[in-house]
């Protein structure tokens, strides 16, 4: 009988962790919190699948985003408040999704129905969502197509289809520390800089708990985003890491000289940004989107901003990686409510208003030619980096290409494989993604 | 137990009993089961997924795949899988077995301690998977603080970026959680062990060693097995602890089976290798779970 209590405790056991493994992978999805922009959809569900009509007889377009810092969310808020004073016909809302569990919701969504209107996504994902069937071809919607940038208007198209449009875009450049140079007795880079001088000036900044550089290379896309363009600017691609195996040298290099911290292999961005202005790192690779953020919690440090060290003296500007998101239309019967929505943000003052806000560039040629950019000698350097910046991909498998060579970055990084071998294992690697 | 079917009536009713444990089990782990079975032999991925009629059965091309190549992370995340859980097991099962006998022992604030030792097992793993990751982190993580301040190392320790110590820095972490469920099963058993026979070996002279080896380990032997086998299966499975401390890296050096399937279905969009991977996961746990059915049998007849 004694024995029976204890399979019977065993068993309560097993009950009661169950549940809770339960809640530890639930509560990605309870992070899900409907910002009611419009007091009339209150009794919405978030992600209604149904076109539902709220009162006063609008229809409502549910958009969700991935939106954290306050300036994004300001951004979302005034520019959703701007549509709904625009016309009356639709009442636009948005729902914050974690950007951790964003992908995983859209998949889960395609199966489940569960759907917004409108998906606002990173643009390197949007292939492989356009792939998977969530968005609807709106190539007859009336959009001005051709004055938009051509690397982010290809991330949103498949086949010659259109499937949204691009909501931001920006690129990553060299930010540094102006106050550690001074310090050292060492020049700003500037456009001229090359992979030589960059790493003398790193090695020299490198003392006393500072680094030279650092940038994000942590095991996800987010560290391709940054890694890849040392590829590019090497003379590689995403499709041939081989022929950009200097950058892999360059980075073991470096890291071996302690002038570019190894840490990267786990840092994100806020972490780099976060040494960058703790004046641990010299220099950082990083984007515009940092630079409210630098502003508000260290206005006194004196930085400046440079497009990335160019691969040797002989060769053109370096590539950057183009980053933002896309806003995509998810395939439905009715899409008039999410194409209204991207009609209104087809105006180019309405993109410039709300990309000042956001700390990115509106992905349109002439819209990013405003005062407001080319004025501000920071802001400046990344519209000058963008225009030798190319898009990840796109490609349906862009999660794979990306999952194989950040994994031969930080094989490079962490000395598990020479320079060499490790470019030679990802273009296996690479040449196996169908 | 062994009686079986005395009178069709009684028969009738068992049956009766079963047929609800029968249907939660067909609608919420035979279907599931089945669909991921037949997932895995397709060819779902991000290319077919949103087209039905090029979903084809490819046979087990998937999973030959997955074992197949000198890079095959499959045979990698085994690998790291059962390293993790034998060292996770064996390291609770012996701090949890020197805290059941302790709390087996009457003293002063006895339940409270034991209530308390049970909060690391309370706390959603997603926290203390952060919890460690702090503490971990090479510079300002307490752990560095620490045995920089007793001198122990000079340079902080990369805990979290080099291969072995990331699996180290992991294993650490679920152990901590993974000691109470040990510790509380053990208790449990420990109360099975009648007073009196301790009384005898006592008046027999025997010391504590003894007492332990020869009275008390032989006398829990099925909680023992118990706690191993159910040990095995959860820390085999552990994906959250593993997603939120490393992320499987650095360069899949602590990737697990759980953390790679995930990674297959849900970042690189090829659900059928997803759901293969996460078969294998299932076979293998398969096999412990026949072994722990057979034990509960075993148990069973000697009642």
């Amino acid at each position: 009988m004694k024995k029976k209590s204890l399979l019977t405790t065993a068993l309560a056991v097993l009950m009661a962790s169950t549940m809770l493994a339960g809640c530890g992978g639930g509560s990605g999805s309870t992070g899900q919190e409907t910002s009611a922009t419009a007091a009339a959809n209150e009794d919405t569900d978030n992600g209604d699948a149904k076109d539902t009509v709220a009162a006063g007889g609008k229809k409502e377009v549910v958009i969700w985003d991935y939106f954290e810092t306050d300036a994004q969310k300001e951004m979302m808020e005034t520019l959703i408040r701007d549509f709904n004073a625009s016309q009356d016909e639709y009442v636009a809302s948005h729902v914050y999704v974690p950007f951790t569990d964003y992908e995983k919701q859209l998949t889960l969504g395609i199966a489940s129905g569960e759907l917004p209107d409108l998906v606002i996504l990173d643009g390197c994902s949007m292939a492989s969502f356009i792939a998977l069937g969530l968005f609807g071809d709106i190539s007859d919607v009336d959009i001005k197509w051709d004055e938009y940038l051509e690397g982010p208007m290809e991330s949103t198209m498949m086949d010659g289809k259109h499937y949204g449009i691009p909501f931001a875009t920006n690129c990553t450049a060299l930010y540094y520390n102006k106050d550690l140079f001074d310090a050292a007795g060492v020049d700003y880079p500037d456009e001229n800089t090359t992979w030589e001088q960059f790493r003398e000036m790193a090695k020299t900044l490198t003392k006393d708990g500072v680094y030279g550089f650092g940038n994000a290379a942590t095991n996800t896309d987010e560290g391709t985003f940054q890694c890849l363009q040392w590829i590019y600017t090497a003379g590689g691609s995403y499709t041939d890491i081989v022929s950009g195996a200097d950058a892999l040298t360059l980075m073991q290099e470096m890291i071996a000289e302690g002038s570019w911290t190894k840490e990267v292999v786990n840092w994100t961005q806020s972490d780099v940004n976060n040494n960058f202005i703790a004046g641990n790192l010299a220099m950082q690779q990083n984007g515009p989107w940092q630079i409210a953020g630098i502003e508000a919690n260290a206005p006194d440090l004196s930085y400046g901003v440079t497009v990335l060290p160019k691969f040797d003296e002989n060769s053109s500007r370096a590539t950057s990686i183009l980053g933002g998101e896309n806003m995509g239309v998810v395939k439905k019967d009715d899409m008039n409510g999410a194409t209204a929505f991207l009609q209104y943000y087809d105006q180019t003052e309405v993109m410039v208003k709300a990309m000042k806000t956001y700390g990115s560039f509106p992905p349109k040629t002439a819209a990013a030619q405003d005062s407001y950019w080319t004025d501000d000698p920071i802001q400046k350097a990344f519209i000058q980096q963008l225009e030798t910046s190319i898009p990840r991909g796109p490609s349906p498998s862009w999660p794979s290409y990306s999952a194989a060579i950040q994994q031969g970055i930080q094989e490079t990084m962490t000395s598990a494989k020479t320079p060499q071998q490790a470019a030679e294992d990802t273009q296996k690697a690479v040449d196996a993604i169908q | 137990m062994k009686k079986k079917g005395k009178s069709s009536a009684k028969s009738y009713i068992g049956v009766c009993f079963a047929i609800p444990a029968v249907i939660y089990m067909m609608v919420f782990v035979g279907y599931p089961m089945i669909q991921n079975l037949i997932l895995s032999l397709k060819n779902v991925n991000v290319y077919t997924f949103a087209l039905p009629e090029n979903q084809n059965f490819v046979g087990l091309s998937n999973y030959i795949e997955l074992f197949t190549g000198g890079n095959s992370i499959l045979l990698k995340s085994i690998f790291n899988t059962l390293i993790f859980t034998i060292g996770s097991i064996f390291f609770q099962f012996i701090i949890g077995f020197g805290l059941a006998l302790l709390f087996s022992k009457q003293f002063p604030g006895c339940s409270f301690f034991r209530g308390v030792t049970m909060i690391s097992w309370l706390l959603p793993v997603t926290v203390a998977g952060l919890l460690f990751k702090f503490m971990f982190a090479s510079s300002g993580g307490i752990i560095n603080q620490f045995l920089m301040g007793l001198n122990i190392i000079k340079q902080p320790m990369e805990w979290l970026l080099e291969p072995v110590s990331a699996m180290m820095a992991s294993i650490v972490a679920n152990i901590w959680i993974g000691i109470p469920f040990n510790m509380m099963l053990l208790i449990t058993g420990l109360t099975t062990i009648p007073a009196d026979v301790y009384e005898s070996s006592k008046l027999d002279g025997a010391n504590k060693f003894q007492t332990l080896f020869k009275i008390t380990i032989p006398m829990i032997k099925p909680a023992i097995m118990s706690v191993l086998t159910l040990g095995f299966v959860y820390t085999f499975k552990v994906f959250d602890l593993v997603w939120v401390m490393t992320k499987g890296g650095p360069v899949n050096s602590t990737e697990l089976v759980s953390t790679y399937a995930y990674r297959l279905s849900f970042e690189e969009f090829q659900f059928s290798k997803g759901a293969a991977s996460a078969n294998v996961l299932f076979l293998i746990l398969l096999m412990v779970g026949v072994f722990y059915i057979k034990l509960i049998n075993e148990e069973e007849e000697v009642i």
